[in-house]
């Protein structure tokens, strides 16, 4: 298996390459989460999204993030990447594959993963409207307050 | 080479806090130094509020991260520390 488990890219992310870093024939539910662009969020068009990251933070959030869920879910393969820069609409964000011996914990690690990303995780988004208005996105919820 | 430790300085010793996102947009600028003699993560907070007013909602939903570890309000931050003030994240 080559190259680290979990990434921040710069270029279009590839999921079928992330579910053949975790196949085993220990697996028998293999899941591939990608998160994309949406095109309308509340009637509004966005046309693109713009990321960044306090990257060594962020990778080192997510090899613990992979670590925990490795063993929380006894997962038998897991990665995660996440694209930086602008990301158009239907193109991936973020990616996460995982890899069990069966489906519930496979899809339970996904979802788990997405969820602890989303909170704490030092990523962001600005969304870019077709009015060329720019706005970076911060939720109300202050990140690291469970460590 | 290292420098002799009983110089005393001339001027405060320098906080730099590296900020992002909204908070880098607000500052127009995606690094601060602040003159710091020490203190908590809670008065790095309060620094960089005063110091970009216009992050001052945005600072107050921040947290503080120190050797890329988020720190608690009330952990002493050094003098010449390298922090980051990180705004709620929106990642995925």
């Amino acid at each position: 298996m080559a190259g680290s488990s979990c990434l921040l890219v710069h270029i279009p992310l590839d999921g079928q390459q992330l579910l053949a870093a975790v196949a085993s024939p220990a697996a028998g539910a293999n899941v591939l989460f990608l998160g994309t662009t949406r095109g309308i969020t509340d009637g509004v068009e966005t046309v693109e999204l713009e990321y960044e990251a306090h990257e060594p933070m962020a990778v080192a959030a997510l090899e613990s993030l992979r670590a925990e869920a490795m063993q929380r879910f006894a997962l038998t393969g897991c990665r995660i990447e996440h694209r930086l820069g602008v990301v158009g609409v239907g193109e991936a964000s973020v990616a996460i594959a995982t890899s069990a011996p069966h489906r519930r914990e496979a899809f339970a690690a996904a979802e788990w993963l997405m969820e602890r990303i989303k909170a704490d995780v030092p990523i962001w988004k600005c969304e870019v409207t077709a009015d060329g208005s720019r706005a970076w996105v911060h939720p109300d919820t202050t990140p690291g307050a469970e460590p | 080479m290292t420098t002799p430790s009983s110089t005393l300085p001339t001027s405060p010793p320098t906080l730099r806090v590296s900020l992002f996102a909204g908070l880098a947009a607000a500052a127009g600028s995606r690094q601060l130094n602040l003159p710091w003699w020490g203190g908590t993560a809670a008065d790095v907070k309060a620094a960089v509020a005063a110091a970009v007013p216009a992050a001052a909602t945005l600072v107050a939903t921040s947290a503080v991260a120190m050797g890329n570890r988020y720190v608690a309000s009330d952990a002493p931050i050094p003098a010449a520390a390298d922090v980051a003030v990180i705004p709620p994240v929106s990642g995925g």
